[in-house]
């Protein structure tokens, strides 16, 4: 034995045996020797103890209070690449729209938990919208469909492929039509699916279809520039931006790069440089609120405005020499109606002295001549620079005609087409009704929905076959030039689905073998290697190469871009337009967060409010507060819209700003069949489109409207005071809430923000934070109210969908807001955003009236809220100035909707880190804690010092516009640390001495004024 | 006016009645059976209760939700209720503690009533901090326990200031009407030939044998908390009060607030004592012991204490004029002109012009017209604590964040419960308990008292 450091004895030294045995036992002997419960006889101390803790241990653990809380199987073998505990992320691409903007995808534990955009990602740097953040809902949507249904009963795709490929045949030999009924296609991959599915059945046609389109800017470009991709716009680099109806920074185009690119025309607060943007227009957009100018303008005189600045300035100098005939033509459009009109006065002379340097754009909904006109413009006025044609949009498969459309219904009618297959597409809601896209369905033999929610048109179907999402999915997608994106699934299929390409594909490669996931990934890959791979040649083999791109996301490549060349035909088009008159003009847009109604069973979104009006979970008529008057309507009355023999009866809202006699309503409410949380929701303004249409289909002129009966509730999170109410008026100007200023006055002082301020003392001693100290800077000249930080919020966090009544009362649970101000008169308001958050206030006043030290503050300046100690007695809430606390009323997740979100399914969207609040509890924003936290314990695993860089809160992570910027003040290095010392920074209501850590940099307004008028 | 005699002390009682009167007289509601009249206004009272019942399972059961909060006003009719109730429960100490040490014999017929209807509407109020917690299962966090978490209560708070002073004020009440009980449980010990309340009533009589020593004992122990209960008279509004006094919210950041709330309180609580003695004496036919010259002095009391309240609604006027600051300048124009301002003007029709009456003293002194004023009075402060609570915080410092608060059925359930659990009490104490001071009201009945005059 081997020999010890320490010994007793010479005995324990030599290790002898006895010793040993002895010092085997803990005790020495006699001690334990009674101690065997069996042996005793009587009831001794021992026994008595042993007995009363058995007792004690069987009593306290009945009483507990053991909840099931259902199967917890843990893994026996351990899954590659995944740590219990520790995220992973997967680039991939969405789907939700035709942008394909690249995705970063959280998943913890297998599961998907948070989407962001794919910072490498050259169209969208890591950001993606409000649709895309909240689209995880979609995955997790309990009203999902499960498995293949054949005429309202379950059924098994077995069953379904083969009878479907027997109709597919049929048609085939009756040489009766097969339609495919697919939505915007960017896939090269899906492109050859249906190529395949059209070898193998002929009589196939593929019929593309997206009701809100850019193809009338596709269309105007063609015509303009005979090249079928239209360009992006530089807007970093522009000086001067007209929009024209346009909401190129709210849903328009790719927005989320757009909003990107116009912030950095925004970074007053690092260059000192600002862009100035006009906006004309007739409703009140997302673009419409960050204008520096803005011009009330109604559609019927937006063609009139757009020549006369061709017109103006043409004559002032040009790029181009028009044709006589043309300059002619010209002469009709003088701007006199403009003539005293300031803004137009300044708008022209600045789009003349900034040549080269501005761009007009004009919005997706309006008519061909419209963008003939802009593109004539900014060709006038030299601005072609400003196209970015290396990375145009790619027009893979052209949408279909609306002719083709109308063939298609009438060769159904007349029972020559055999198979209609939807391809997650809606037609029923979306086209104009007098197509009788329903009745023509009745006589098509075989109807096919493709889909992963039921719909109108799935309701009609004979075959509903269940749809994989976005996140079980595979795809490619060519949407811009030089750049090929892919997307992979970060989960298996959770039901019996399939995604729409691979169903084509089987069906058209047949069914002998079993269903394979995997086949379709080959399949892209194949598209990969011969459109990609062989085309840029790269140094690794294919293997490698695809790897790598499926972990990057997207393959980035040069492509060669001709030189757009004017072409005339444009200006024969721009003489044939015809300018229509009517005493009312209704204008279609799509809505901001349902998009064409795809998003509305999404709870987040339906919630989400209105970027301008707040309003949520509805839409409604917006009216001018002057032809509110004139018609005597008041918000929330009823009126009755009528175009063309169809009337619909719905809310209005008098929208400050818009232009008279415009009425204006989204679309993508009023679904009919989408789930529980999206039926009934809102009008559908659909009803209006129609064959006739003789301008663009979304501007409908010549509409008549009523008041009719009866009151609605449109249930919004900001309280609606009329403008002209002197009673309340400008107070965020009088309370020091929103502090603004003009380029010149920043120009002259830097500093006058803070010229006459009062010294604040507080009459304690300040504490001292020496280590760590977190804050966060908003710049309000970036911010557009996009929400997009709302919803990657709530995502993050686990906030609760509350539903419109909860809404109505002031209920609504999202932690971040934004605070949308007028001032200014009802017709011309200025509009100011300011995201509103917890402050994080060093001297927090909620904290000292909390009776139970529920809320409390760190020593890294945040302020904490434990929802396991609260009581909620809300006192904390009223003594908030800021009112950004949140209670819940309810247990939310059960009280909304018969508990729709409370289920074993939905349960899978909740971020392990953060603890889902019960009912009865306070919350607030915690500045993503569990963020800190997570970098904090890296750090100290890496025996480094905390320093609290890198860390981003979900709020800043989504911010397209990066406005928000978070991070450790005492780390002088940090842009939080200049920020808050910024000329431009102060704190909402500063007065109370509450100390905010959250500092809002002020909005320049870049007006020729010193004065905001 | 001309025959008052000005000569000697008016007695409070009436009709110099003899003390073995008195004795059946107050001791009757508890020897004779309950009459149809009080099983109608029992059963009314119970309807009412059960309103209550319903109120509080529905917002246990689905959560505070059900009734009108929200955010910005996260405190609504709960709160409202609470500091209404404690206001109620002040007249009964100030009649029995502070009239008392001021030697004003005509509290004697009225004290025991009173300081009834301060148990009765503190327990009342005391319900309310309790059910408008958002988990009230957890409301023991409230309170300075030892615990393994080491955590301790937040003693900045005026909730928690609230939680001591309120039930220190409950406490020392019902002590304080206990003791005074002690001589009557004998009284009513002797009188009695059943068993049963004969033993209870021995039991809570606590061996009183009307010995010397016991009385000057008794006297002294009165006196003593009296002086106890004087100061909680003062310091339970004035706690209450810095709920909001303390906050930063305009319209609740107020210094005045103190002396305001407990004007307000005992205010409301003459008010309700008024209203109700008016039933009692008349129902019990105690009106040569509770006699109109009382009534009329309540009046008095009303009417100053109503004059003050109005003096500081005015006030807070001109402080926030005076101050300079926006918000709080908002908030008081908000309060008479913006959407709650028909709250506003029936609290101060209510608190400031009807008690104004009371200068006239045919007013005073009629029976039906005092009533209808107290009864607006009580209406009045109701809205008072409403338009402190609701109108300060429905319209705060942003814009954005205000919201016009609406109850919500839940909401009234409760509130009408609280009177029928309120009432209820006060039905059942008429017939448990003797409704008069009996060894009190000797005491000052003519004649009762060694006077030089008599020798």
């Amino acid at each position: 034995m081997d020999k010890k450091d320490f010994w007793k004895s010479l005995k324990d030294y030599n290790g002898s045996d006895d010793l040993r045995k002895i010092k085997e036992n803990e005790f020495m002997e006699g001690v334990t020797d009674d101690f065997e419960l069996g042996k005793l006889t009587k009831l001794s101390r021992r026994k008595f103890l042993a007995l009363a803790s058995v007792t004690a241990a069987i009593g306290a653990t009945a009483c507990t209070d053991y909840r099931d809380k259902g199967e917890i199987v843990p893994y026996n073998k351990k899954p590659e690449h995944l740590l219990i505990g520790k995220a992973n992320y997967y680039a991939s691409s969405c789907t939700g729209c035709s942008n394909a903007c690249g995705l970063l995808i959280k998943t913890r534990e297998g599961r998907p938990i948070k989407v962001d955009g794919n910072p490498e990602h050259p169209i969208t740097r890591g950001k993606i919208c409000a649709k895309g953040q909240a689209s995880i809902y979609n995955l997790y949507d309990p009203e999902r469909l499960q498995y293949p249904i054949i005429k309202g009963r379950r059924s098994d795709w077995n069953r379904v492929d083969s009878e479907i490929i027997e109709s597919l045949k049929k048609a085939t030999e009756e040489n009766k039509e097969i339609a495919l009924f697919a939505g915007s296609v960017k896939s090269p991959s899906a492109l050859r699916v249906i190529e395949n599915f059209k070898n193998k059945y002929p009589t196939a046609k593929i019929y593309s279809y997206q009701l809100f389109n850019e193809s009338a800017r596709q269309k105007a470009w063609e015509i303009t520039y005979g090249t079928n991709d239209y360009p992006a716009i530089l807007w970093e680099k522009a000086d001067v931006i007209l929009s024209i109806e346009g909401d190129f920074l709210g849903n328009e185009g790719n927005y989320i790069e757009n909003t990107r690119k116009f912030s950095q025309g925004r970074n007053i607060v690092n260059s000192g440089n600002l862009n100035r943007l006009y906006v004309a227009e007739s409703r009140m957009s997302v673009t419409g609120m960050m204008a520096d100018y803005r011009l009330r303008l109604s559609p019927t005189k937006q063609f009139k405005f757009l020549m006369g600045l061709v017109n103006n300035l043409y004559k002032k100098g040009s790029k181009i020499k028009l044709p006589s005939y043309f300059e002619s033509y010209l002469n009709k459009f003088d701007l006199a109606e403009f003539k005293n009109n300031e803004k137009v006065k300044l708008l022209i002379d600045d789009l003349h002295y900034n040549r080269g340097k501005s761009i007009i754009y004009a919005g997706s909904n309006l008519p061909i001549e419209i963008h003939l006109a802009v593109n004539l413009l900014n060709e006038i006025l030299d601005n072609t620079g400003l196209y970015d044609s290396k990375y145009s949009f790619v027009n893979l498969l052209p949408l279909s005609e609306m002719n083709d459309i109308r063939d298609l219904c009438d060769k159904m009618k007349a029972g020559n087409v055999g198979v209609v297959i939807h391809l997650d597409t809606n037609p029923v809601f979306h086209l104009p009704s007098d197509y009788d896209y329903v009745e023509a369905l009745k006589a098509v033999p075989t109807v096919i929905t493709i889909s992963s929610t039921k719909s109108e048109t799935a309701d009609l179907s004979d075959y509903l076959l269940p749809e994989s999402t976005q996140f079980e999915s595979w795809g490619d997608y060519y949407a811009r030039k030089g750049v090929y994106g892919l997307q992979q699934p970060v989960i298996a299929p959770i039901f019996d689905t399939r995604q729409k390409e691979a169903i084509l594909l089987r069906w058209s490669e047949g069914i002998n073998d079993k269903f394979d996931e995997g086949r379709y990934r080959d399949f892209i890959a194949e598209t990969c290697r011969e459109q990609i791979y062989n085309k840029i040649k790269p140094a690794s083999d294919f293997k490698a190469f695809w790897y790598a791109a499926l972990h990057d996301g997207f393959i980035e490549f040069n492509e060669n871009v001709d030189k757009p060349v004017f072409n005339t035909r444009a200006l024969d088009e721009l003489t044939k337009v015809k300018i229509l008159e009517g005493d009312y003009t209704l204008i279609i847009t799509e809505s901001y967060f349902l998009g064409d109604g795809r998003y509305a069973n999404n709870g987040w979104l339906q919630e989400l409010p209105h970027p301008v009006t707040k309003v949520t979970w509805d839409n409604y008529l917006s009216i001018s507060p002057a032809t509110a008057k004139k018609m005597n309507l008041d918000m929330n009355d009823m009126a009755e819209v009528s175009y063309n023999g169809i009337s619909l009866k719905l809310p209005i809202f008098v929208q400050p700003g818009m232009s008279d006699d415009t009425l204006h309503i989204e679309a993508g409410y009023g679904r009919k069949s989408v789930g529980v949380v999206g039926e009934g929701v809102g009008f559908n303004p659909l009803v209006f489109l129609t064959k006739n249409s003789n301008n663009s289909p979304f501007v409908l002129i010549g509409v008549d409207i009523k008041k009719a009966e009866g009151k609605y509730t449109l249930s919004s999170t900001q309280e609606h005071h009329s403008l002209d109410d002197t009673f309340v008026k400008d107070f965020h100007r009088i309370r020091k809430i929103i502090q603004e200023g003009t380029l010149p006055q920043y120009r002259k002082n830097h500093h006058f923000l803070h010229e006459d301020k009062d010294e604040l003392f507080s009459i304690t001693d300040e504490h001292k934070y020496d280590g760590v100290k977190w804050a966060m800077a908003i710049d309000l000249n970036k911010c557009t109210g996009c929400n997009v930080c709302v919803v990657s919020c709530s995502v993050e966090n686990n906030v609760p969908v509350v539903g419109k009544d909860q809404v109505a009362k002031g209920r609504e649970m999202q932690w971040i807001r934004i605070d949308r101000y007028y001032s200014g008169t009802p017709d011309e308001p200025i509009v100011s955003n300011q995201p509103m958050l917890c402050q994080h206030c060093d001297n927090a006043p909620c904290e000292n009236v909390c009776p139970v030290n529920a809320t409390n503050h760190s020593p890294d300046g945040l302020n904490q809220m434990v929802y396991n100690r609260c009581v909620g007695t809300r006192y904390c809430s009223n003594n908030c100035p800021y009112k950004v606390r949140r209670f819940n009323f309810y247990n939310y997740r059960d009280h909304f909707a018969d508990a729709y979100y409370e289920n074993e399914l939905t349960f899978l969207v909740n971020n392990p880190e953060v603890t889902v609040r019960s009912r009865g509890v306070m919350e607030k924003c915690t500045f993503c804690i569990q963020r800190i936290m997570e970098a904090r314990s890296e750090a100290i695993a890496r025996g480094e010092e905390f320093k609290g860089a890198g860390i981003q809160t979900a709020c800043q992570q989504a911010c397209p516009s990066q406005a928000i910027v978070f991070g450790n003040v005492n780390d002088t290095d940090s842009e939080i640390a200049k920020l808050r010392k910024h000329d431009l920074a102060y704190h909402v209501l500063e007065v109370l001495n509450v100390k905010p850590n959250i500092s809002y940099l002020a909005k320049i307004r870049n007006i020729h004024t010193e004065e905001i008028q | 006016m001309s025959s008052v005699e000005y000569t000697h002390e008016v007695s409070v009682i009436e009709g110099r009645p003899t003390l073995r009167s008195l004795d059946d007289l107050i001791s009757k509601p508890l020897e004779t059976r309950p009459d149809k009249k009080f099983y109608i206004a029992l059963s009314i009272t119970l309807s009412m209760l059960g309103l209550f019942v319903i109120g509080l399972i529905v917002t246990f059961y689905y959560g505070i939700g059900t009734w009108g909060n929200q955010i910005p006003v996260a405190w609504g009719f709960g709160i409202v209720n609470f500091v209404f109730w404690v206001g109620i429960g002040h007249a009964g100490t100030l009649i029995s503690a502070i009239l008392f040490l001021l030697r004003q014999k005509w509290r004697t017929g009225i004290a025991r009533f009173a300081e009834g209807m301060t148990i009765f509407a503190v327990m009342t109020a005391g319900i309310f901090p309790l059910i408008h917690t958002g988990r009230p299962w957890l409301a023991g966090y409230l309170f300075p326990y030892p615990n393994q978490h080491s955590i301790w209560v937040n003693f900045t708070s005026p909730l928690l200031w609230d939680v001591f002073a309120v039930s220190t004020y409950f406490t020392v009440s019902l002590i304080f009407w206990y003791v005074g009980l002690i001589p009557d449980f004998a009284t009513l010990r002797e009188k009695t030939s059943n068993k049963i309340k004969k033993l209870v009533y021995s039991i809570f009589s606590l061996g009183w044998r009307f010995s010397n020593r016991h009385w000057q004992h008794y006297e002294m122990v009165y006196l003593i908390l009296a002086g106890f209960a004087t100061p909680l008279v003062l310091s339970v509004h004035t706690i209450v009060s810095f709920d909001f006094a303390v906050s930063i919210l305009p319209g609740w950041h107020t210094t005045i607030f103190p002396p305001y709330f407990v004007a307000g309180a005992v205010f409301s609580g003459f008010a309700m004592v008024q209203n109700v003695l008016i039933f009692v004496r008349k129902i019990f036919n105690y009106e040569h012991i509770i006699t109109i010259d009382t009534l009329e002095r309540m009046n008095k009391i009303i009417l100053l204490t109503g004059s003050m309240v109005g003096y500081a609604y005015s006030m807070e006027f001109f402080i926030a004029w005076y101050s300079g600051v926006q918000p709080e300048q908002f908030t008081f124009i908000n309060r008479a002109f913006g959407p709650y301002a028909w709250a506003y003007w029936i609290m101060v029709s209510c608190n400031v012009l009807a008690p104004q009456l009371f200068w006239f003293k045919k007013i005073r002194r009629t029976i039906p017209v005092m009533f209808v004023i107290a009864v607006f009075v009580n209406i009045g402060m109701w809205f008072e604590r409403f338009v402190i609570v609701v109108t300060s915080l429905s319209r705060d410092y942003l814009p954005s964040s205000w919201q016009y608060f609406t109850p919500s059925l839940v909401d009234f359930m409760i509130l009408i419960g609280s009177f029928g659990f309120f009432f209820t009490w006060i039905l059942l104490f008429t017939k448990a308990l003797p409704v008069v001071s009996i060894a009190e009201v000797k005491a000052v009945v003519d004649g009762s008292q060694p006077s030089h005059k008599e020798h």
